[in-house]
């Protein structure tokens, strides 16, 4: 009896389920079927997979992604680890929350301050000697920039793992006779790859997709498969090959998705 | 007789493949105090939604004064809830909580407010009218349920296991205050609990339940005094179940000695199953014992020893005594024979209350 | 005193390297000269020239029309959403429209840009103000649902059987016990949909055509020219606005939180 009512109020969101959510896909899959003039054509699969351009690209973008999910990584553990340990520690992760509402582009944008050829680093560079460097549309750049922008999503997760873990485990680890160094490694580890997967599947995706940041910092050369669908549909117009790219970036993304997913061990994880 | 006011005719309840009701007749009379005593997944919850309307029957039929309600929806019915955990509402205090059925109802504002602290006086939560649900102990919060429920005027309250949340002692004394209640506004309470003792201490008139069945219902004296069956009788208090054999009417034969009882209407030399209830139960001399039993172990329960034994056959025994006993010691053990009570295996309901009535009216027939 | 911790080190390093970017813009808005190096004394004039700016205090406007109509109305079909998600009893279905509803959060927003281009430009509407607003209530949706149906999902479902039970009909259920209980959830979606709305850039982008712009769109094409400082003083007013939502989200997630601890006691204490 109550069934048909919210099914009335609820249209809207089941038409926004169809409308934005089913077809677009659908579309993004059809387009890339179809060529310039509209016309159905495998020839952007061709394209992709026959020549060594888009190939070598998709390459780029998935190891330079592997790059700063390992960087954010690394430092996102210890820095998770630490802050769970703290008296404050929802103060603490508010605090590592804050950065990720300042606008992604203004970040960007600092940056640029930062690592242009008259710009805050560099002088500090000439001030000690070192003498200017080239860092703006460099490799070590876009690295530097996205994995700054991505730590916040790796630590949320781990730390939430972490904070969640019930602490008698690690007590118990001791108790019989586990180190500190031991305890972390055979049981609080462990225990928090949830929390590790939930951060590589945050921050691995979206890195690939990236490309305002390329464009700002790593210089006008495509190295991510973001740039690239950017390039064919607001710079080339080829729709049929961007979406084709696009196509592409979802199966990564569903394979990144399914690599990380939580495993759950017996009944409660 | 007059007629009852929840009727259940033939009522079955099964979600896909799994039954949780066979086949449920049972009558309600109007003005008394009901409990469905059952261990969890028997079934009783299942028979108070299926009252309150929460649920519709998958087969058989239920009347309310005599007409059929399988389909009248919850708020229809002349029949209000207690839930298990209180569902009061955490986004209004406790007046907004107690008049919330009057106010759907329309009506008017100072009706509303005399009934409420009508309610609330009822439960003993005179002045509260303005307290958050958060602030309020557990104990409080059962009392705003009940008020809540009584002040849509139902013909029927029904609770589901209300005082489960609560300690021992409040538990206590809730189950006066909600015996009290009931007794003052004369109306028809259904009450659900796992709690033995609770039944006891509460019902005009105890359902047993297992396995979406009802296995036995009777006053609470029936039900402890005469046990249907090895369910009824471990699930009702504490009993000593022994093995016997019915030699003839009125003598049974157990832990290998014969004993005069109070039972008959059974075939000679069929075999039973001997109920004696450890409180029945005396520690005497060795000499002016009906058996012999070793002490193995005792525990002090404030106002009376639990005490475990065994007799020379090696059947273990419960006994509930008022003072200590030895460990290792023998003892008599001395019961009277109307505390032997009789369980024949696999006897229904029905054979059960035929049997009594056939013997009891060989009584009256011999005592003319 | 207390020694100093090597893992307090760690922590403060990395603070440091997550704010100072952003003192670092905010703190050369204030630069008399127009460099982020060399600072030449404070001075107001870049909030002078951001606020003399006409065009851009339109793109300003344009923004928070955005955010607030898309908020609005991706919390309106959110919770009916949630609400929708709640009621179905069915798992199997259950579980295929929450993994539906969440394509959008975990997609990339190019394929997000990209996908509604394709849409947009197939049903014919012109680029501009309808399809940003479009856009942005179609990525917001989901996100007002995940905040809304956890709420739901702890809410006793006894309180609508004791709605029920009490008279209340199905309107009166909602309106009266459902939406008062789940109302700090669809507040924090409304938040949570408005800052994603001014945050985003990507998604903006793609649908945006030539007219219209947000202040995403117009920083990073002033980027793209290099430095100008009005940028900066334009970010510190940004952050301003993101402290004051962060503050009012977790005004209202600490509000809500307290009530359901407040209930934890107490549900202890009763054992």
């Amino acid at each position: 009896m109550s069934e048909k009512r919210t099914i009335n109020f609820s249209v809207p969101y089941y038409l926004w389920l169809v409308l934005f959510v089913i077809a677009p896909v659908i579309l993004l899959v059809f387009q890339s079927f179809t060529n310039l003039h509209g016309q159905f054509t495998l020839a952007n699969y061709k394209t992709y997979f026959g020549s060594g351009t888009y190939l070598r690209m998709t390459f780029n973008s998935v190891f330079f992604a592997l790059v700063v999910t390992l960087i954010t990584l690394v430092i996102s553990y210890p820095m998770a680890l630490i802050m769970s340990r703290l008296k404050h520690a929802q103060f603490w992760l508010m605090l590592v929350i804050l950065p990720t509402w300042v606008n992604l582009l203004l970040k960007a944008y600092a940056f640029i301050g930062l690592f242009a050829q008259k710009g805050t680093i560099n002088d500090f560079l000439t001030f000690i000697g070192v003498g200017p460097q080239q860092m703006m549309f460099t490799n070590g750049a876009f690295l530097t920039v996205a994995a700054y922008i991505e730590i916040p999503f790796m630590i949320m997760p781990i730390f939430n793992s972490l904070v969640e873990m019930d602490q008698s485990l690690v007590n118990a680890a001791r108790d019989l006779g586990a180190t500190k160094w031991q305890t972390l490694w055979r049981v609080i580890v462990p225990l928090s790859m949830n929390g590790v997967r939930a951060g590589v599947q945050a921050v691995f995706i979206p890195t690939l997709s990236l490309f305002m940041i390329t464009r700002l910092i790593g210089g006008n050369r495509v190295i991510t498969l973001g740039t690239a669908i950017e390039e064919h549909f607001m710079v080339t117009q080829n729709w049929g090959m961007g979406s084709t790219i696009g196509v592409v970036l979802i199966v990564a993304m569903a394979i990144t998705m399914y690599v990380t997913r939580d495993r759950k061990r017996g009944g409660k994880a | 007789m007059t007629q009852p006011i929840i009727e259940f005719k033939n009522v079955a309840m099964q979600y896909g493949d799994t039954t949780v009701l066979k086949s449920i007749d049972l009558e309600i009379e109007q003005g008394k105090f009901y409990t469905l005593l059952g261990s969890s997944g028997s079934g009783k919850t299942t028979i108070l939604r299926l009252m309150a309307g929460f649920l519709t029957p998958t087969s058989g039929d239920i009347y309310f004064k005599g007409q059929r309600i399988n389909d009248v929806p919850p708020e229809k019915r002349q029949i209000n809830t207690v839930f298990q955990n209180y569902a009061l509402f955490p986004n209004m205090n406790v007046y907004e909580n107690v008049s919330f059925g009057m106010v759907l109802k329309g009506k008017k504002k100072s009706d509303i407010k005399a009934k409420v602290s009508e309610m609330l006086a009822l439960v003993k939560l005179s002045g509260y009218e303005d307290r958050e649900i958060s602030e309020l102990s557990g104990g409080q919060q059962q009392r705003v349920a009940i008020a809540r429920a009584l002040a849509n005027e139902p013909e029927v309250l029904v609770l589901d296991e209300p005082l489960s949340a609560l300690d021992y002692k409040l538990r206590k004394t809730m189950q006066y205050e909600l015996r009290d209640i009931q007794q003052r506004l004369g109306i028809t309470f259904v009450f659900v609990t796992h709690d033995q003792e609770e039944a006891l201490a509460m019902s005009d008139w105890i359902f047993v339940m297992n396995d979406g069945k009802i296995l036995q219902n009777g006053t609470p004296v029936d039900i402890y005094d005469e046990p249907i069956n090895h369910y009824v009788a471990e699930f009702i208090g504490e009993s000593n179940i022994i093995p016997g054999v019915m030699r003839q009417d009125y003598v049974v034969s157990f832990a290998g000695k014969e004993f005069e009882n109070v039972d008959a209407g059974m075939r000679p030399n069929e075999p039973v199953e001997v109920v004696l209830r450890p409180e029945d139960l005396d520690l005497v001399d060795v000499a002016d014992g009906k058996l012999t039993v070793t002490i193995d172990d005792e525990s002090f329960r404030g106002d009376y020893y639990e005490i475990t034994a065994h007799d020379d056959d090696q059947n273990p025994w419960q006994i509930q005594a008022t003072n200590s006993a030895t460990i290792g010691k023998r003892y008599g053990l001395y019961f009277d024979p109307e505390d032997i009570h009789i369980m024949r295996l696999n006897e229904s309901e029905e054979d059960f209350d035929a049997r009594l009535e056939q013997y009891e009216d060989e009584e009256d027939a011999d005592n003319e | 005193m207390k020694k100093l911790k090597p893992s307090y080190l760690y922590l403060a390093f990395v603070f440091a390297l997550m704010y100072l970017p952003i003192f670092y813009l905010m703190f050369y808005s204030f630069n008399a000269g127009s460099y982020m190096n060399g600072f030449a004394g404070f001075s107001l004039k870049h909030y002078a020239t951001l606020f003399s700016d006409y065009r851009l205090m339109g793109i300003l406007a344009n923004t928070f029309i955005i955010a607030l109509l898309s908020g609005l109305f991706a919390t309106l079909i959110g919770t009916f959403g949630a609400l929708a998600i709640y009621r179905t009893r069915r798992i199997g279905l259950k579980n295929t429209l929450l993994s539906l509803n969440n394509i959008l959060i975990v997609s990339p927003d190019v394929i997000i840009g990209a996908s509604f281009l394709i849409l947009f430009t197939l049903i014919g509407l012109k680029l501009g103000f309808f399809s940003v607003l479009l856009a942005h209530i179609a990525f917001s949706i989901p996100i007002v649902v995940l905040m809304v149906l956890p709420r739901l999902n702890e809410m006793n479902p006894a309180l609508i059987d004791a709605a029920h039970d009490l008279g209340a009909t199905d309107f009166q259920v909602l309106s009266r016990v459902i939406l008062p209980y789940a109302w700090p959830g669809i507040l924090a979606g409304f938040f949570m949909a408005i800052t994603y709305s001014l945050d985003d850039f990507a998604v903006t982008f793609f649908v945006t055509g030539n007219g219209f712009s947000t202040l995403s769109i117009e920083i990073y094409s002033r980027a793209r020219q290099g430095i100008d400082l009005s940028v900066n003083a334009l970010s510190t007013l940004m952050f301003l606005v993101s402290l004051v939502l962060v503050g009012v989200y977790y005004y209202i997630s600490l509000r809500t939180n307290n009530g359901s601890k407040k209930k934890r006691q107490m549900r202890t204490a009763v054992r």
